[in-house]
């Protein structure tokens, strides 16, 4: 199990994260949801070892984990990036999946699973919001490390893209690996995350699966977006 | 993945992002424009000198084709690496750095310090590619008939390489440690304007800004150009840009804290600082000009190598004063290189002769074993005899055996300007459009 706690990061004189954290199992989709500006980004960034926190541990089946290690097991994908803007798609995944060992077949299993078949003679910075979305999470799945954090998967998808990439990351979670999403569309989280964790001006307010969240809000069969409207 | 093929992997990627960066199109382009008029320029001057047009010719001894071509034709590479090549690099890691594939690139096991490396090299591939017109340059020389010494050429080269090495090096640092593309523009012009007024500061005054001054990239290359191979001048280039690159690869680690990454930058420095202390105390250097021009005649130099006893000089001259460059580069520099144990104190630093309160202001003290002699004079031939009478060592007879002839050449550029000028950019364009084009095929590559 991978987990993060006690995780506090100050910016000057605000406070994003206050003592916040998650666990994530092998197999399991956990999604981190909170308004705009609750701290999800800057909390995988700092589970991720990519921003480095003011206090707080990161442990891997109760281990702590360096630097080097959390490298080894944790790979991060921020939100709204666009790396490599002027290389071709095809040169992008090829360069990538070399780097990450990754098979030739590997790779185009990921191309052809997120519909990225038409776009790999394509620069980057042609491709729109949704295709550079697709790219993104083809490097993310190609990536060797255990556990998955991704940053906002969904944004820039329509609704048919939408459902197949959350098919493809219950897919991937089945395949035993740890994935963390950070969501502010409480629809896209309730579909696709097997538990919840409500963050809400840099804390953790509640964590566990739908029916938990909503025995401690107190509204039995609510839609998500009451439930988390009730505990923040 | 074994780690040469990571460093290749590295490297495909990395000459594919220059190859997308249009400041480094710009530059080849450019570099094809100002060869076209350096050449133009030194060829119509050597020319003039050698007696074309009609004009009085200078004595062939003084027409070198060192100082009258080779110098002024890469002087164009000084130019560009100072305004154009400080770009390439920070567009290499800045671009990575602002659109995110920094962050992946370390994440996906890549060290800060490989990436440096490989953009480093990868820049300087495309250092060498501007490279191609000054060759072209040099073969329509040796076409007309004009002489060229391998190891001057080689020696400028070699200066020019290191000036390259230590530009890109500085924007790879600047872009580091900063946040945008723009801002490190700024801090890496601001350390050229920095080492410029260094340069001034340093013939003004003298003293510790002329020892600080001998590291700067400008001074180093002025070495080189006068046909020096200076171990002093190489070692403290390489510290410079070990250092720079160190910097570049801490200011890399977003995990750690900025005042740590900070603090190791300065651990780097100080180390930096006490290697080029270093650096400085080394004395060897070799004289690759064909007129052995940083260098006394051999016979001159095995006498004075016959002496003995400590040699010193007390220079009473300020550092503007021209007697005293005239002394450095006819006696000083070629002095220290034959007797590298010598001692060369410089008495007047930083003042105006005209108004300095020093009586003796205008006398060089000469010191051979506790004998001492004054002369005020520059010229080598009476300086050498002063040192020979206080060693008492018997002055050669055939100091001028082997003179050098010189190489007076009237050659007129013709179209090769317009050939670097004009056609060099144009096939520079022709192959940044094809490197746009998409590929024939859209096939994933295996």
């Amino acid at each position: 199990m991978f987990a993060c706690s006690g995780i506090s990061k100050q910016f000057g004189p605000t406070t994003a994260l206050r003592d916040a954290g998650f666990m994530v199992s092998p197999g399991e989709v956990l999604g981190v949801i909170g308004p705009n500006g609750s701290g999800k980004s800057t909390l995988l960034a700092c589970a991720a070892g990519l921003l480095r926190a003011d206090t707080g541990t990161v442990t891997l089946n109760e281990v702590p984990l360096d630097l080097v290690a959390i490298r080894r097991t944790v790979f991060f994908l921020p939100d709204g990036i666009t790396p490599w803007a002027e290389h071709r798609v095809h040169d992008v995944v090829a360069t990538w999946r070399r780097l990450q060992g990754r098979s030739a077949e590997e790779a185009r299993g990921r191309i052809a699973a997120l519909s990225l078949d038409g776009l790999l003679g394509r620069l980057v910075r042609e491709l729109s919001k949704g295709e550079r979305k697709r790219l993104m999470l083809a490097l993310a799945l190609l990536a060797t490390q255990p556990v998955l954090l991704l940053d906002e998967p969904f944004d820039g998808l329509d609704l048919r893209q939408t459902r197949e990439v959350a098919s493809l990351l219950r897919a991937e979670a089945a395949a035993r690996r740890a994935i963390v999403l950070s969501l502010h569309q409480l629809g896209d989280a309730e579909r696709t995350c097997d538990r919840l964790a409500l963050l809400d001006a840099g804390r953790i307010v509640a964590e566990g699966s739908l029916e938990t969240l909503r025995s401690a809000a107190g509204r039995p069969g609510a839609p998500l977006d009451e439930v988390f409207l009730a505990l923040t | 993945m074994p780690s040469r093929e990571r460093a290749t992997l590295l490297l495909r990627k990395e000459w594919h992002e220059l190859r997308a960066a249009k400041a480094w199109w710009l530059f080849v382009a450019a570099c094809g424009v100002l060869v076209g008029q350096a050449f133009s320029t030194a060829v119509a001057t050597y020319a003039e000198v050698s007696g074309g047009n009609g004009g009085p010719a200078a004595l062939a001894q003084g027409v070198s084709p060192l100082d009258g071509f080779v110098v002024p034709l890469f002087g164009a590479y000084a130019i560009a690496a100072t305004l154009l090549l400080p770009f390439v690099a920070i567009r290499l890691l800045a671009a990575e750095k602002e659109g995110g594939g920094l962050g992946l690139m370390l994440q996906g096991g890549v060290r800060p310090i490989s990436l440096v490396l490989a953009k480093l090299a990868v820049a300087l591939g495309g250092w060498l590619v501007g490279l191609l017109p000054a060759l072209v340059a040099l073969a329509l020389w040796r076409a007309h008939g004009g002489h060229l010494a391998a190891s001057e050429v080689g020696v400028v080269l070699l200066g020019h390489l290191l000036r390259a090495v230590w530009t890109i090096a500085l924007g790879l640092a600047a872009a580091a440690w900063t946040e945008s593309a723009s801002t490190a523009a700024i801090v890496a012009l601001g350390v050229t304007l920095a080492a410029w007024a260094l340069d001034f500061v340093a013939a003004v005054q003298g003293g510790m800004a002329q020892r600080l001054d001998a590291f700067t990239p400008e001074s180093a290359l002025r070495v080189f150009e006068r046909g020096e191979l200076s171990l002093s001048v190489t070692v403290a280039s390489v510290v410079v840009v070990v250092a720079l690159l160190a910097i570049a690869a801490h200011g890399l680690r977003a995990d750690r804290l900025p005042r740590r990454a900070a603090a190791m930058s300065l651990v780097v420095l100080g180390g930096a600082a006490i290697a080029l202390a270093g650096a400085s105390l080394l004395h060897g250097s070799g004289d690759l000009s064909e007129d052995r021009r940083n260098s006394f005649p051999r016979a001159d130099e095995r006498a004075l190598r016959a002496i003995r006893a400590p040699v010193s000089v007390e220079v009473h001259l300020a550092a503007e004063d021209p007697r005293l460059a005239d002394l450095e580069r006819s006696v000083l520099r070629k002095l220290e290189r034959t007797l590298p144990a010598v001692r060369v104190t410089r008495v007047a630093q930083g003042s105006s002769g005209l108004f300095a309160a020093d009586t003796a202001y205008g006398e060089v003290w000469y010191s051979v074993g506790g004998r001492r002699a004054m002369s005020r004079s520059t010229t080598p031939a009476i300086v050498l005899q002063t040192l020979y009478a206080l060693a008492g060592v018997e002055a050669p007879t055939d100091a001028n055996a082997a003179a050098y002839p010189g190489y007076p050449l009237v050659m007129r550029a013709g179209l090769a300007p317009l050939l670097l000028g004009l056609g060099w950019p144009l096939l520079v364009l022709v192959a940044w459009w094809r490197s746009r084009r998409p590929p024939s095929s859209n096939r994933f590559p295996t």
